[in-house]
């Protein structure tokens, strides 16, 4: 009995080997799919009006009317919102959440990045004087009036006096004065500038808040702020004045909000907007876990890349969901080298000395910049769904610099540079003037899939040039440590956010006092690169410029000096590209703002 | 008496037993080159002064032996600060301990109801296929990397449309009747359940088996079974009773085990538990948070070997004898 | 020998043992055994499927087994990347083919390997990753790792639990009490932390080879406190025991009667120790590279590779990437029973 058992064993065992050796070689048929390219054919609403209905100065979409009810549910990566204070948020989750409570005085237009009215009713500039009239009758989420004392609490006692994370009042600061705000009635305030200062105006965006909810706790001074609006607040105390107000927060899993009846913004029929009762934002660990959620039908929005695409583009047709194509996002993928030459405080330098030679060599960073492989990168880590970049704008800024065209890869060109600059091959291996073998560490953050393959295609595109290249993944916590405190690393490859409206906004990282100024941190005026005051010069002269017009040379200029120079190599910027369950209308997608910026006017076809 | 001075020896003992722990665990992660600022240094709207204010109010400025007292002063005074993103640790553990303690009860219960019969079982069919099949299958459970496994369950739940794909309660669950919310947080819980349930069943089942065999093999077992008592007497009236003792020690550590949670399965599960959140706040050196959630693992670990030992100089005379010797 | 012919008496150890000398075997000759190396990346064959090798051509007649190449194509609409085979060239499949140079068991120099094909052609049995290196190759580098983490690391659990557990146990007293406390604090971190811990503080600037060391020694960190205290306790029975009195009266040092007396007593606890710990310290390296912290790119370990395997995507559509968690699961199953075996002959006393 037994024998009879081992002997079915081993008869099902060898024929499951001999399955795996013998296989006939029959052509594969592949189902070959012809879909004709869907065109980018949205047909954006006119821009809103005001319309004064008794008395209330509201603000009238132009998008298609549509039904009231529902609910949507969308995501955000990561450990949730640390605060509901609109004044103290310092993470991407914290801001969404309170930008979607508390609206400021001017908002960006979504299709022309033009800056527009939002709680003002319209605003006027007068040199250096900012001139904004608020809209009468409007309401806060508890029924007070908002008025320009709110106004005037909101940029005197908070923004001016540096409460809550003061990075606002930084970049208000124009030659290290605050911009004056004077009230010229109940419903008109003005602010002033020292200066012409160009992105002065698009701070006015930021969140104005009830004076009477929240002066108590701002008297108090600023640790009370801090605690204030926490994420312990019970959601029905709060006081708020955007589309929606919190209606629950679950630790760890969920933020829900619900409609605010006494928002100002209305329909063609002059129904008050938001259309849907409900916005719930789903606390998700980790991308993969968003998308397991969408794929459960948890989820009506996802943020796709281009793992991820491939398998609901193909869906698409029939499922319930649309796929947008936004283009390139503002993040931007790049290899920074370290270009510091100073000593720290025992004497060492941050540095090797040797290396600093090659790394403050122009010819080697461009070698170093010919020989990337972008080509490569987008199609395998991006999976083709990416645009190369070749300076610090992203690709759909307003500013980007369309001159600069760039190279694909070309290793002989890159050997050439470093030949130009005294380097010479021996055995295929790269040695500088004095002999020293060209070694340095090329550092990313673990964990990150994208930027640990990346990181394995700079070093074998740099070991062609004959150099060697120590891949080191670090945690990433750790990896921030080296390159703002401790100075010490060689190469690194990072990612950065930008605006693809404001060039201003990069100034941390390209101007020599920047607390971002990767490249060479904390490098004292008088030690500068040629280019690198330049840049200082250069950020400053834009800022002091109104017109696009006059800004966009000298922005242009910027990040020409970027890819002369190549302290940072861009790689390329990943598309954005978003799935939305069809039901979902109003849906007007943007290259600047994204795909739901509009929660107000979304709604659900029944 | 006895008890009672044994047991306020034993409480005095974890007093040093903390400061040794809090000392190792914060100097390990304060020497640590992680920067609990390293988010908002990397973006690039945040100003040299918001900076220079988050680094005031961490203390990062001061040296770690400061830090150390600093830390050590708030709490003994059992403030246990706040978290580097200014949140209070002691409403964020809150927060999570329900949840913890929900799944970790599910697990312990499942398994014991589940694992000691399998133990008695597998012992008293000893090297029979039944006890090798039980013996292989454990040992498959715990050959699984418990992220891997807890992945392929969420696949799973996401394919057939069974299960939700992670957290603990849907998003309309303050909207549900009672019974629905229990449904729904049940819903959720299986995955998670069965994933850390089946990685401690075969410890649990091994262990049984074992104190099972150990008493099997003893003199008055066989002295009982010479007697001619039946087999299942012999079994469940002499032996069981004798193969429970270990058992006890064993609920102690999972006692222990109850609040430090599990934080890989938590965290592919999305489960809000403690394991995630601790496994964050270690992942960026948030210090308060960590040191709170390390001092009640001890606190429990100590607690959990004293109840252990009390409950067994309760049962069993022999050990009571030699805690009095001592 | 005995010892050896026992275990084979048990048909379920008898099987992991062999399933582990295989397994020690292939990472052994990994070098001659895998077509590449585990750097040698295609860039235009990044996630390309396992090669598929043919027996029977064509016509229907038997061969000898060849394989096509792969050929990428990128479909802009669907944002799609599509792998065909390009059928106007076989590759057949040959032992002992000419590539890249390598040493076996690090001495001798080579350029063969255990099978291939000719110039131009790729043979990748298990397909390959986001960077186009062999997964099937990278999987035998990648054992190396895995395999003997936990070896090495008991390597350096075993002579600091016996010195501290022997110290601690023979010397008694305040020496005892101190010593013990502080691995009962140690102990008392939860130990997945403490791991955590200590693998976010190695140093950012090491070379692979001391990354790997380093891990090595914070995996042994967390084992020690516990080997000692068992240790100790074995010390404090074998300390009342008449000859070792006997010889403390005759003037032997302390460490002569430790090393001689007390230490061979635990070599049956070693053994069964080893065979169960290597497994956790096999999981224990997976899960730190679930986390990021284990062993780091472009150096190959089970545990990194899985990572790579976890995204839905890749589940979904390279379920290839998925073939290191199955040996981990081999690999750590074949340990548990070969563990329980060898307990029960070593110890038959004590299971648990």
């Amino acid at each position: 009995m037994k024998r009879m058992f081992g002997i079915i064993v081993f008869f099902i065992l060898s024929a499951l080997v001999l399955r795996c050796c013998i296989r006939a070689d029959v052509p594969e048929v592949t189902n070959v799919k012809t879909v004709t390219p869907d065109i980018n054919n949205i047909s954006y609403p006119d821009d809103n009006k005001n319309v004064t209905l008794n008395g209330v100065d509201y603000i009238q979409t132009q998008a298609p009317v549509g039904k009231f009810g529902g609910e949507l549910v969308l995501s955000t990566i990561g450990e949730g919102p640390k605060t509901f204070n609109p004044c103290n948020t310092k993470d991407a989750t914290s801001s969404a959440m309170a930008s979607i409570l508390y609206e400021g005085l001017l908002t960006t237009d979504a299709k022309t990045g033009k800056v527009i009215p939002q709680l003002a009713k319209s605003y006027y500039i007068d040199g250096n004087d900012y001139i904004i009239t608020l809209r009468k009758g409007i309401k806060w989420s508890d029924g007070k009036p908002i008025t320009a004392d709110d106004v005037l609490y909101t940029y005197e006692e908070i923004v001016f006096k540096g409460l809550g994370n003061p990075s606002i009042t930084d970049a208000m600061t124009v030659d290290g004065k605050l911009p004056t705000l004077t009230k010229v009635d109940d419903y008109t305030v003005k602010f002033t500038t020292s200066k012409p200062f160009a992105p002065f105006l698009r701070q006015l965006s930021y969140p104005v808040v009830p004076k009477h909810y929240f002066k108590p706790y701002s008297d108090k001074g600023a640790s009370e702020f801090n605690a204030f609006l926490n994420t312990n607040t019970k959601p029905e105390t709060i006081v708020s004045n955007g589309p929606f107000k919190l209606k629950e927060y679950v630790a760890a899993q969920r933020v829900v909000f619900e409609r605010n009846p006494n928002y100002y913004k209305i329909n063609l029929n002059n129904q008050q907007l938001p259309y849907l009762d409900k916005i719930v934002y789903l606390i998700v660990g980790d991308t993969n876990n968003g998308i397991l959620k969408f794929e459960a039908k948890e989820l009506d929005v996802i943020s796709l890349n281009g793992n991820t695409v491939a398998r609901y583009k193909e869906r698409e047709d029939k499922s319930d969901y649309t796929i947008y194509n936004l283009g390139a996002s503002t993040g931007t993928l790049f290899v920074a080298i370290n270009l510091n030459n100073r000593k720290d405080k025992n004497g060492h330098y941050y540095v090797n000395p040797v290396k600093q030679k090659w790394f403050r060599d122009k010819n080697f960073r461009k070698a170093v910049e010919r020989a990337v492989d972008r080509k490569n990168m987008i199609q395998n880590i991006a999976f083709g769904v990416a645009e190369p970049l070749y300076t610090a704008e992203s690709p759909n800024s307003i500013y980007l610099n369309k001159n600069i065209k760039g190279y694909d890869v070309d290793t002989d060109k890159a050997k050439k540079l470093l030949e130009n600059s005294g380097f010479v091959y021996k055995n295929n291996k790269l040695y500088d003037k004095q002999g020293n073998f060209v070694e340095f560490d090329l550092y990313t953050n673990a964990g990150n899939l994208e930027r640990e393959a990346l990181g394995v295609m700079v070093k074998q595109d740099l070991e062609e040039l004959g150099m060697k290249v120590n891949f080191k993944p670090i945690e990433f916590n750790s990896l921030v440590n080296k390159l703002t405190n401790t100075f010490d690393w060689d190469m690194v490859i990072m990612g950065l956010t930008g605006s693809p409206l404001e060039p201003h906004d990069g100034k941390n990282v390209w101007t020599s006092k920047g607390t971002l100024h990767l490249f060479n941190q904390g490098v004292p005026k008088n030690e500068c690169f040629e280019w690198e005051k330049e840049l200082d010069e250069l950020f400053e002269a834009g800022a002091l410029k109104i017109d696009f017009a006059d800004r966009k040379p000298v922005y242009d200029r910027y990040q020409e000096i970027i890819y002369e120079q190549n302290p940072v190599i861009y790689l390329y910027s990943p598309a954005q590209i978003y799935a939305i369950r069809k039901k979902f209308k109003n849906v007007f997608p943007s290259a600047l703002n994204g795909l739901i910026y509009n929660l107000d006017e979304l709604y659900i076809e029944k | 008496m006895g008890l009672l001075r044994f047991t306020a020896k034993r409480i005095l003992q974890v007093i040093p037993l903390l400061i040794i722990v809090s000392m190792i665990s914060f100097f390990i992660i304060r020497l640590a080159p992680i920067d609990p600022l390293a988010e908002l240094r990397i973006n690039p709207s945040i100003s040299e002064e918001t900076l220079q204010k988050e680094v005031k109010r961490l203390k990062l400025d001061k040296p770690i032996a400061v830090q150390y007292l600093y830390w050590a002063k708030s709490f003994v005074q059992l403030d246990l600060g706040y978290t580097s993103d200014g949140e209070k640790v002691s409403v964020k553990l809150k927060e999570r301990i329900p949840n913890t303690l929900l799944l970790t009860l599910v697990v312990i219960f499942m398994t014991w109801i589940t694992g000691i019969p399998l133990g008695i079982l597998a012992a008293v069919k000893k090297e029979t296929a039944l006890d090798r099949l039980l013996t292989v299958f454990s040992s498959i459970g715990m050959a699984i990397p418990s992220f891997f496994f807890a992945i392929l369950m969420l696949m799973f739940a996401v394919k057939t449309g069974w299960f939700p794909a992670g957290g603990l309660t849907s998003y309309n669950y303050n909207d549900m009747n009672f019974i629905g919310k229990i449904c729904d947080i049940s819903r959720h819980l299986v995955l998670p359940v069965i994933v850390l349930f089946t990685i401690s069943l075969s410890g649990l089942q091994r262990q049984m088996r074992a104190n099972m065999l150990e008493v099997l093999d003893s003199d008055y077992i066989k002295f009982a079974r010479a007697k001619g008592l039946s087999e299942w007497k012999v079994i469940f009236k002499h032996a069981l009773r004798n193969a429970v003792n270990p058992l006890i020690t064993l609920l102690g550590f999972e006692f222990a085990g109850l609040l430090s949670g599990a934080a890989l399965t938590e965290y592919v599960f999305q489960y809000p538990g403690l394991g995630r959140l601790i496994l964050e706040a270690v992942m960026k050196s948030d210090i308060n948070l960590v040191m709170a959630s390390l001092m009640m693992g001890t606190i429990m670990l100590v607690a959990g070997n004293l109840i252990a030992d009390i409950l067994l100089l309760l049962t069993d005379p022999r050990t009571r004898k030699s805690q009095e010797a001592k | 020998m005995e010892f050896i012919r026992k275990i084979f008496k048990d048909k379920f150890a008898a099987a992991a043992f062999v399933v582990l000398a295989l397994l020690y075997l292939i990472i052994l000759f990994a070098d001659f055994l895998a077509p590449y190396s585990s750097t040698y990346s295609n860039r235009d064959l990044s996630y390309a499927p396992p090669s598929k090798i043919y027996t029977i051509n064509e016509n229907g007649k038997p061969s000898l087994p060849y394989t096509y190449n792969y050929v990428r194509k990128y479909d802009p609409y669907l944002m799609q990347t599509v792998f065909k085979q390009d059928r106007s060239k076989k590759y057949f499949i040959k032992p002992f083919v000419k590539a890249e140079k390598h040493k076996i068991l690090g001495i001798i120099p080579t350029h063969r390997h255990l099978f291939g094909v000719e110039n131009g052609g790729e043979v990748h049995l298990l397909g390959t990753d986001i960077n186009g290196r062999d997964v099937f190759s990278r999987l035998l580098f990648g054992g190396r790792i895995s395999m003997t983490v936990g070896f090495l690391a008991l390597l350096i659990v075993f002579p600091i639990g016996l010195l501290y557990g022997g110290i601690s146990g023979y010397f008694g007293g305040i020496v005892d009490m101190l010593m013990m406390r502080f691995a009962e604090a140690v102990m008392a971190i939860p130990s997945f932390y403490l791991l955590i811990i200590l693998a976010a503080i190695l140093p950012s600037g090491m070379t692979s080879v001391q990354r790997f060391a380093l891990i090595v020694v914070i995996l042994a960190l967390i084992g020690w406190a516990g080997f000692a205290r068992v240790v100790r306790g074995m010390v404090l029975s074998v300390k009342q025991e008449d000859f070792v009195q006997a010889e403390k009266v005759m003037g032997a040092s302390s460490l002569r009667i430790i090393l001689k007396h007390i230490l061979p007593q635990t070599t049956s606890y070693v053994i069964i120790a080893m065979t169960l710990s290597v497994p956790s310290y096999i999981l224990a390296e997976s899960g730190l590279s679930f986390l990021g912290l284990g062993i780091q790119q472009p150096d190959a370990s089970w545990g990194n590779m899985l990572k790579e395997a976890q995204e839905f995507m890749n589940i979904l559509y390279r379920p290839w990437l998925l073939a290191p968690g199955g040996l981990i699961f081999i690999a750590v199953l074949s340990f548990n029973l070969l563990g329980d075996a060898v307990r029960d002959i070593l110890d038959p006393k004590s299971h648990g």
